[in-house]
């Protein structure tokens, strides 16, 4: 089990290491000068070159990038072009933004979701089976915009419930949380719904019954425990992609988080912020998958045993 | 089961009441003297060496020597930092004399050593606006490095200093004024390296100090207690980024601002919802500038003159200005917009006549559809951008010329654009000061200045010229001089087809009084000129 989480963690830090020297390459290749577009439209041929050789940008990419890599092992990313500020202090902040938004989206997703899902499998064919299928299938089909603009409208403007943007407080998470969430509580209600429908037809089901337990019992110890390990990968592809940014979510609530980061970088060509936010969410979908693996481990004893 | 589960979504729908009971509006937790506002993107710095267009805050937190100000509806360069000054009769040194008794925010005097730090940190410290002070005797040596301070700017004492410029600039009080002329303290640069990043350590002596920037989200100005000025109506400014135009929709109508920069909206939801629910509380300002459409004359067909011509008789402007901008928008006909001091209101531009356009071509020797070349459109221009190249395309289509529209990622736009390899753009040229050398000498005095902006004019005679006209002392020559320029530029050489200057409009919310936007129509705005009720 050590070894092969040794194992792991190397080809983590090789693919970390590929991906930085992708990024870095496509980003000097791509047509564009970072310099032109950061300093706009009044500045002259002139300054545009001085200020290429003061950022290092006239140097061989090869050169560029080892000192990149060096800086990075130390925590340093870099200043951002766009927002004047270091790399590293930028991300930290709007990642502080993006856990909350994600963890909380999360946390609504998968109570929704697997709580819909239970009572939709347990309920076959019944009213909330009906009803909650009906909502999740709006939840997939549904534009996390169109959710948010409706949300802000209803809770925030008509109803003053709650702040119609900004992080001032954890209030200002709850709207958004929900949008972003919306979605991900349809497809787990769903994948929950259709597993657990499979294994409730299983032999050992009945076994289970047959014993005398009771209907919770059964499914809380015997069915749910098996039909969660599908689930638990969406989960972890999920919080992966959460963790990496919410654009949409992010622009419309005015959350200062990774995927509005990211998108500035793009749009701004800043180099050090793309770069940086790029590294981060290749890193985060790694620890996902990681996660999901090692979770693996401990609901199926068969492939702890293989490990 | 269904009974429990009845309990339970009735439980959470009165939690959720419960809750909702004890989150009241923002709008009623406003305190007096506050002004609240938003904008679409964050600022990059508050350092103005480093920006070309991040004002607000250096607005608000510097001074200048001199400020543009709006006087008797005309734009007034009027002293500031300066009480008096003196011009050589040749027109090369500059005597000032500074206000007496001002201090920066955190109490340090400011002196003539101060603005002498100002003009030199421009050209060392690996600054974006250079222009200015590179027209000081040894800017470039000091630049270079090669020399350690602007010999031509000289410190008499504390309140006196001169500047000798090397070429006289008949508009170099105008550029004074600019933002990017900002004065700051050369002891705390000495001392603090955060200086534009960290608010602690960006320190100015105007009306506000800022007191707090979290990146991407907001910034906070608070009335400045040691300063010259008359004490502002707004104490406390706060600047929300919110990227989405629908969002600052809601919260201004929520009462969350307190202006809205009504450019940032569709146009539909402006004129439906805006001028029928506050038509009173609406500011209109030209946004002194230039809306134009660029021809390089380094282009097979478009270094005709008279394929120049048929191109800006092909479009009908005032149907561009009425169907895409609701007629916010003033018709210009020249180089020098509306609300710049030389602009010409007399100058004939080029009418609209489609069966004119196709009779030139014909005359030029070119058949229908033979004159093609590409509109190169920035991706991150804004949707009304957008629509304009197309109805351009279209109507240029209309009259047999091929102008297919080809859409560049902002960056390689503007890379193809300095290279002078453009064919063909529309963009806007804003006024950074009341002077029209600001836009005549950028985009004609120079050939490095009309490449740059893939012009590619030939006329190397009219250029030297354009740049002489900077050195004209006596105003009305001047002016005359920049009249006749435009005339050749435009109504000779059509160099560009000058299209419109847009109207800025903002909404003000009922807790303020008045709001007088900048005179030059920027997003940016100096708080000390809002009078809350």
């Amino acid at each position: 089990m050590k070894y092969n989480i040794l194992q792991r963690l190397l080809q983590a830090a090789a693919v970390l290491l590929g991906v930085a020297l992708l990024i870095f390459v496509m980003l000097r290749i791509v047509p564009g000068n970072p310099i032109a577009t950061m300093m706009g439209e009044h500045a002259d041929a002139a300054t545009i070159e001085r200020m290429t050789a003061e950022l290092g940008l006239d140097q061989p990419i090869p050169a560029q990038f080892c000192r990149y890599i060096a800086d990075a092992f130390r925590g340093d990313f870099g200043t951002s072009y766009s927002l004047g500020k270091p790399v590293s202090q930028l991300m930290k902040a709007a990642f502080g933004n993006t856990l909350k938004l994600a963890v909380l989206a999360a946390l609504f997703a998968w109570i929704l979701g697997i709580g819909c899902g239970i009572i939709a499998a347990v309920r076959k064919n019944g009213v909330f089976d009906h009803l909650f299928m009906g909502v999740s299938l709006l939840g997939v089909s549904m534009p996390v915009f169109m959710v948010a603009m409706i949300l802000q409208y209803v809770f925030a403007y008509h109803l003053h419930w709650l702040p119609i943007s900004g992080t001032d407080s954890i209030k200002g998470f709850i709207l958004p949380a929900v949008a972003l969430g919306w979605n991900s509580a349809g497809s787990v209600s769903r994948l929950v719904r259709s597993t657990l429908l499979d294994i409730l037809q299983e032999a050992y089901i009945d076994t289970a019954r047959a014993k005398g337990r009771r209907q919770w019992g059964v499914l809380g110890i015997h069915a749910l425990r098996n039909a969660l390990l599908p689930v638990v990968t969406m989960m972890a592809l999920q919080i992966s992609s959460l963790l990496s940014g919410a654009v949409i979510t992010e622009t419309i609530f005015s959350i200062n988080g990774i995927g509005r980061l990211a998108v500035q970088a793009i749009s701004g060509r800043d180099i050090p912020l793309l770069q940086g936010t790029a590294l981060f969410s290749t890193a985060v979908v790694i620890l996902g998958n990681f996660l999901a693996d090692c979770l693996y481990s401990v609901l199926d004893p068969r492939i702890r045993k293989e490990a | 089961m269904n009974r429990t589960f009845s309990k339970i979504t009735l439980a959470a729908v009165m939690a959720c009441m419960a809750a909702g009971s004890a989150f009241p509006a923002v709008a009623a937790e406003a305190e007096d003297g506050v002004f609240r506002t938003a904008v679409l993107y964050d600022i990059s710095t508050m350092d103005v060496a480093k920006t070309t267009d991040n004002y607000l805050v250096p607005m608000n937190i510097f001074d200048r020597l001199f400020e543009t100000r709006v006087v008797d509806g005309s734009a007034e360069v009027v002293n500031s930092l300066c009480t008096e000054y003196s011009v050589s009769e040749d027109g090369l040194t500059y005597d000032f004399t500074l206000k007496d008794g001002i201090v920066f925010s955190n109490g340090s005097a400011l002196t003539a050593s101060d603005v002498k730090y100002t003009f030199e940190r421009l050209l060392i410290a690996a600054s974006e606006n250079t222009d200015i002070p590179l027209e000081v005797v040894g800017g470039e040596a000091l630049m270079k490095k090669e020399a350690e301070e602007l010999a031509g700017f000289s410190v008499t004492d504390d309140t006196h200093f001169s500047i000798t410029l090397s070429a006289p600039n008949a508009g170099f009080l105008a550029e004074l004024s600019a933002p990017a002329m900002s004065i700051v303290d050369a002891e705390t640069m000495a001392e603090a390296d955060g200086f534009g990043s960290e608010p602690s350590d960006t320190i100015g002596s105007g009306p506000y100090v800022v007191t707090e920037w979290v990146a991407n989200d907001h910034f906070t100005l608070e009335y400045n207690d040691k300063y010259w000025g008359e004490e502002p109506s707004v104490k406390k400014v706060i600047v929300y980024v919110v990227p989405d135009a629908s969002t600052q929709n809601l919260m201004f109508q929520n009462g969350e601002l307190d202006m809205i920069d009504l450019q940032n909206l569709d146009s539909a939801i402006v004129e439906s919802s805006y001028k029928t629910t506050w038509p009173d509380q609406i500011i209109t300002n030209p946004k002194v500038g230039l809306t134009y459409l660029t021809f390089n004359e380094n282009n097979e067909y478009l270094k005709d003159e008279r394929v120049r011509k048929a191109v800006g008789m092909a479009l009908d402007v005032d149907m561009m200005i009425e169907s895409i901008y609701s007629g916010n928008a003033l018709r210009e006909h020249g180089i020098i917009p509306t609300g710049i001091w030389a602009h010409n209101d007399e100058m004939e531009g080029i009418a609209y006549d489609p069966d004119g356009a196709r009779a030139l071509l014909a005359e030029a020797g070119y058949s229908e559809g033979e004159v093609a070349f590409e509109l190169s459109m920035d991706s991150a221009a804004d949707s009304n951008t957008q629509l304009l190249y197309q109805i351009i395309s279209q109507l240029l289509d209309a009259v047999g010329i091929k102008a297919g529209i080809r859409s560049y990622d902002h960056s390689a736009w503007l890379d193809l654009r300095i290279s002078g390899e453009m064919d063909s753009f529309v963009a806007r040229w804003g006024m950074d000061y009341n002077d029209p050398a600001n836009i005549m000498y950028t985009f004609f005095g120079s050939p490095e200045n009309t490449k740059q902006r893939s012009l590619n004019y030939p006329d190397t005679e009219t250029m030297a010229r354009v740049s002489a006209a900077r050195a004209i002392v006596d105003d009305a020559e001047r002016e005359a001089e920049y009249q006749a320029l435009e005339q050749k530029l435009i109504g000779e050489d059509v160099v560009w087809v000058p299209l419109f200057e847009e109207l800025h409009l903002y909404c003000i919310g009922d807790r303020v009084e008045s709001f007088t936007p900048h005179w030059a129509g920027f997003s940016d705005f100096y708080a000390s000129d809002v009078v809350l009720k």
